[in-house]
C-alpha cells in the first residue's frame, strides 16, 4: 500500500504578475517502509515537494494522498493533524525552541495531541535515552553542538510515532562525521520499519538510500536504485 | 491544547522578558489600583453616612419645614400660623403612625458652671426629643413631661459640654450641678454619652491610656466633625425654654404661638412612611388653615443626595480606571506584537510540527492575559498600598475598606483587558503561513 500518492501534482506560485511554476506534473508513490531520497540541485522543486510531501502546503493542481488522507481535500487543520500524527520532519537547521530545554523540545508535537504531562515526560525521557543525550537533557539547545541538535530533533520527530520521517537536508549543517552519524539513524529508522524520506542535493548521501528520486525543473528526471547502479 | 501549559508558557514568556512585560503591565496596574482604591473609597463613605445616619435617627426622621407658599395662596399668607406648638399637640393626638412629636425652640445663650464660660446653641424640647433621633445617657435621666408642665429649670447636656464645664468630672459626679444659662440657674439631670464616629471609637478602643474623653474635648483636628452639635446640645423643656428666653421679645408670643425653630417628628413605621407623611400632611393643613406654608425634608432625600454623590465618584473613578485600563491594553498588544515578530520563527515550527492556527491563537491570546492577569494581581496589591497610604496621610470618618467583590470585579477587568488586546495579536500570529515563518530568519 502506498503511503505517499502523487499523480500529476502541480504547484504554481505567484511572485507579482509572475507565474512560477515549482511542480510541473510529478506523479510519485511511496511505500510503507522504503527508504527514498530526493536529490535535484537548487531551484529544481525539490523544496516545494518537500513542503508538499511534507503538508505544509497544498498542490495547485493533481491528486495527493498522505497516509490514506486527501491532502487537496483537507483544511489547514487537517493538514495540522496529518502533520502531527503522521509525519516527522528533521530540518536543516534543527529548528529547536531556543527557550526550552532538550525534554521539553522533544515533547512539544505531544502538546498538540493533547497527550497529558506524565505521559508526554514518559515518552521524551524514552526517546532522549535512545538519541543518547540522556546527561544532556536538561540542556538548552544553545548549550548543545550541531549534532546533538539534530539528535534532539529527531527524537522530536519520533515523539508521536509517525508513520514517515522526513528529512530536509538533515546533514547540510553539519560536519562530515557527524553527518555520518545522523545518516546512521535515520538508517536505523529505516531498518525499524519506518518510511524515511531524505532531501538533499549530495549525492552521497543519496547514494545511502534504496530508491533515488531525481527532480529537475519541477518533473522527475529519473528514478533509480543506487544499489543496483552501483553493483 | 492544555490550557495550563499555556499559561505556563505565557508565564515562561513574561519572565523572560521581565523589564518589558513590566513596563507594559503598568497601564493595567495603574488601572485596577484606582480601580481598588476608588471601589474602597466609596465604600467607606457608604458606610460611614450608614452609621452617620443611624447615629442621627435613621431614615424614620422627618424634619418639618418651612416651605415658600404657592402663588394661588400668597395672598392668605398671614392667615397661617406657622410651625407652632398646636402642629406638634394634633399630629400627637390624631396621627397613628408617628411615633415622636418634638418641637423645638433654639436661642444662642451663653452658659456657664461658674468658672467656665461658653456660648451656645440651647435647645427647648419636649420629652420626645430623646426618641425623636438616636439618644443616649451616660447618666442621670432626661426631661420629663412633668418638667415640661411645670416649666422646671432642668437641663440635659452634651458630652462636650460637660467636660467643659466641669473637667475632669465623672458624668455621675455632675448630676445635680447647676448650670447657668444666661444667669438662670438650672439643675443638671441628665448628660449624654459621647457621640462619635467610627474612627474615633476605634481609635478610643486601640488607645485605652488615654481615654477619649480627654484626647477629644471641644478641641477639633479641624475636619468636620459630624457629631459636633450632638455633643455640645444643652437641652431644657420647651416650656422653660420660652418663659426664660423667649416670652420678652414679643408680647403678643404666647407658649403655643410662638414659631419654632425646628420641628422634628418619628415615623413609627417605615413601611408606612409615604402614608404617614399624607396624615401629616392633612393634620397640618387644618392647623395651618389650608395654607401651604409648610414641608417635610426627610433623610430619603437627603440618602439619595449622597448616593448620588458616591455614583458621581464612582463614575469619575470608574472612568480613570477604564481609561488606565484601555492605555494598558493598548500596550499589552503593542508589546505583543512586537513579540510576535521576534517569534516567527518558533510558531513556524510549532505549526510544521502540527499546531493548528487555533492554537497558536490560544498560545498569544493566553500570553496577553496572563500579563493582563499578574498586571491586575501586582494592581491589587498597589491598591491596598494606595488605600493603607490614603488612611495614614488623610484619615476620616469614613475609612475605606476593600470587598472581595471589588477585588474581584478589578481583576475580571485586567483580565477582560487581556483578552481583548491580545485577540489581534493572536489572529495575526494564527496566520502566518508555517512555510513562510520556517524560512524567516
Amino acid at each position: 500500500m502506498a503511503l505517499v500518492f502523487l499523480e500529476d501534482v502541480t504547484k504554481v506560485y505567484h511572485i507579482g504578475d509572475q507565474e512560477i511554476r515549482a511542480l510541473n506534473g510529478i506523479s510519485l508513490s511511496i511505500d510503507a517502509g522504503e527508504f527514498v531520497a530526493i536529490i535535484g540541485p537548487s531551484g529544481s522543486g525539490k523544496s516545494t515537494l518537500m513542503h508538499l510531501l511534507g503538508c505544509l502546503d497544498t498542490p495547485s493542481a493533481g491528486k495527493m494522498e498522505i497516509c490514506g488522507h486527501d491532502v487537496t481535500k483537507s483544511n489547514s487543520d487537517k493538514l495540522s493533524e496529518i502533520r502531527n500524527r503522521e509525519i516527522g520532519f528533521v530540518f536543516q537547521s534543527f529548528n529547536l525552541l531556543p527557550k526550552l530545554n532538550v525534554l521539553e523540545n522533544i515533547e512539544v508535537p505531544m502538546i498538540y495531541t493533547g497527550a497529558s504531562s506524565a505521559a508526554r515526560r514518559k515518552r521524551s525521557e524514552e526517546l532522549v535515552e535512545r538519541v543518547g543525550l540522556q546527561d544532556r537533557r536538561l540542556n538548552r539547545p544553545t548549550q548543545l553542538s550541531g549534532g546533538q541538535c539534530q539528535r534532539v530533533a529527531i527524537a522530536r520527530a519520533l515523539v508521536n510515532d509517525p508513520k514517515i520521517v522526513f528529512g530536509d537536508e538533515p546533514t547540510g549543517n553539519l560536519d562530515s562525521s557527524t553527518g555520518q552519524m545522523i545518516l546512521g539513524m535515520f538508517r536505523e529508522l529505516h531498518e525499524s520499519g519506518r518510511t524515511v524520506v531524505l532531501v538533499t542535493h549530495d549525492p552521497a548521501i543519496a547514494a545511502v538510500t534504496h530508491r533515488v528520486i531525481e527532480i529537475k525543473d519541477g518533473k522527475i528526471e529519473r528514478q533509480y536504485d543506487p544499489r543496483k547502479s552501483r553493483s | 491544547m492544555n490550557i495550563l501549559i499555556s499559561f505556563e508558557n505565557g508565564f515562561r514568556e513574561i519572565l523572560s522578558h521581565k523589564f518589558r512585560s513590566g513596563l507594559s503591565m503598568l497601564g493595567i496596574v495603574l488601572g485596577v489600583s484606582s480601580l481598588i482604591a476608588m471601589m474602597a473609597i466609596t465604600s467607606g463613605i457608604e458606610r460611614g453616612s450608614r452609621v452617620f445616619m443611624e447615629q442621627m435617627g435613621g431614615l424614620e426622621l422627618v424634619r418639618v419645614v418651612d416651605q415658600e407658599i404657592s402663588n394661588e395662596n400668597l395672598e392668605f399668607w398671614n392667615l397661617s400660623p406657622g410651625r407652632t406648638l398646636e402642629d406638634a399637640r394634633a399630629i400627637r393626638e390624631s396621627s397613628s403612625y408617628i411615633s415622636h412629636v418634638s418641637p423645638e425652640l433654639v436661642e444662642g445663650l451663653p452658659v456657664s458652671s461658674g468658672t467656665e464660660t461658653m456660648r451656645v446653641r440651647v435647645t427647648g424640647a419636649w420629652p420626645d426629643y430623646m426618641g425623636v433621633s438616636t439618644n443616649e445617657l451616660a447618666a442621670g435621666r432626661f426631661l420629663t413631661d412633668l418638667d415640661e408642665s411645670l416649666a422646671n429649670r432642668a437641663v440635659v447636656i452634651g458630652d462636650t459640654i460637660a467636660k467643659t464645664m466641669w473637667p475632669g468630672m465623672e458624668p455621675d459626679q455632675m448630676i445635680g450641678q447647676t448650670l447657668f444659662i444666661q444667669q438662670v440657674p438650672f439643675e443638671v439631670v441628665g448628660v449624654f454619652i459621647l457621640y462619635m464616629g467610627e474612627t474615633e471609637r476605634k481609635a478610643a478602643s486601640n488607645d485605652k491610656k488615654s481615654p477619649p474623653t480627654e484626647t477629644r474635648g471641644s478641641t477639633s483636628r479641624g475636619s468636620w466633625d459630624p457629631f459636633r452639635s450632638k455633643n455640645e446640645s444643652v437641652i431644657i423643656p420647651f416650656s422653660s425654654m420660652f418663659y426664660e428666653f423667649k416670652s420678652g421679645a414679643f408680647p403678643e408670643d404666647s407658649l403655643d404661638t410662638i414659631r419654632l425653630n425646628d420641628f422634628n417628628i418619628r415615623v413609627a413605621d417605615l413601611g408606612n412612611f409615604r402614608l404617614a407623611l399624607d396624615e401629616v400632611r392633612r393634620i397640618m393643613t387644618q392647623t395651618h388653615r389650608e395654607v401651604d406654608d409648610f414641608g417635610f425634608d426627610t433623610r430619603e432625600d437627603w440618602f439619595d443626595k449622597m448616593e448620588k454623590n458616591i455614583r458621581a465618584t464612582r463614575i469619575s473613578g470608574g472612568l480613570i480606571a477604564v481609561i488606565s485600563l484601555l492605555v494598558g491594553g493598548i500596550g499589552i498588544t503593542n508589546i505583543m506584537l512586537a513579540s510576535i515578530t521576534e517569534r516567527v520563527r518558533e510558531i513556524g515550527i510549532r505549526r510544521a510540527v502540527g499546531a493548528k492556527a487555533r492554537d497558536i491563537f490560544f498560545q498569544i491570546l493566553i500570553e496577553s492575559i496572563s500579563i493582563a492577569l499578574m498586571g491586575g494581581l501586582v494592581g491589587v496589591v498597589c491598591g491596598l498600598g494606595l488605600i493603607h497610604l490614603i488612611t495614614v496621610v488623610a484619615p476620616s470618618d469614613n475609612e475605606p475598606f476593600i470587598t472581595i467583590a471589588s477585588v474581584i470585579l478589578s481583576v475580571t477587568f485586567a483580565a477582560v483587558a487581556g483578552i481583548v488586546s491580545g485577540i489581534y495579536p493572536a489572529v495575526q500570529a494564527s496566520r502566518l503561513d508555517p512555510i513562510q515563518a520556517l524560512r524567516y530568519e
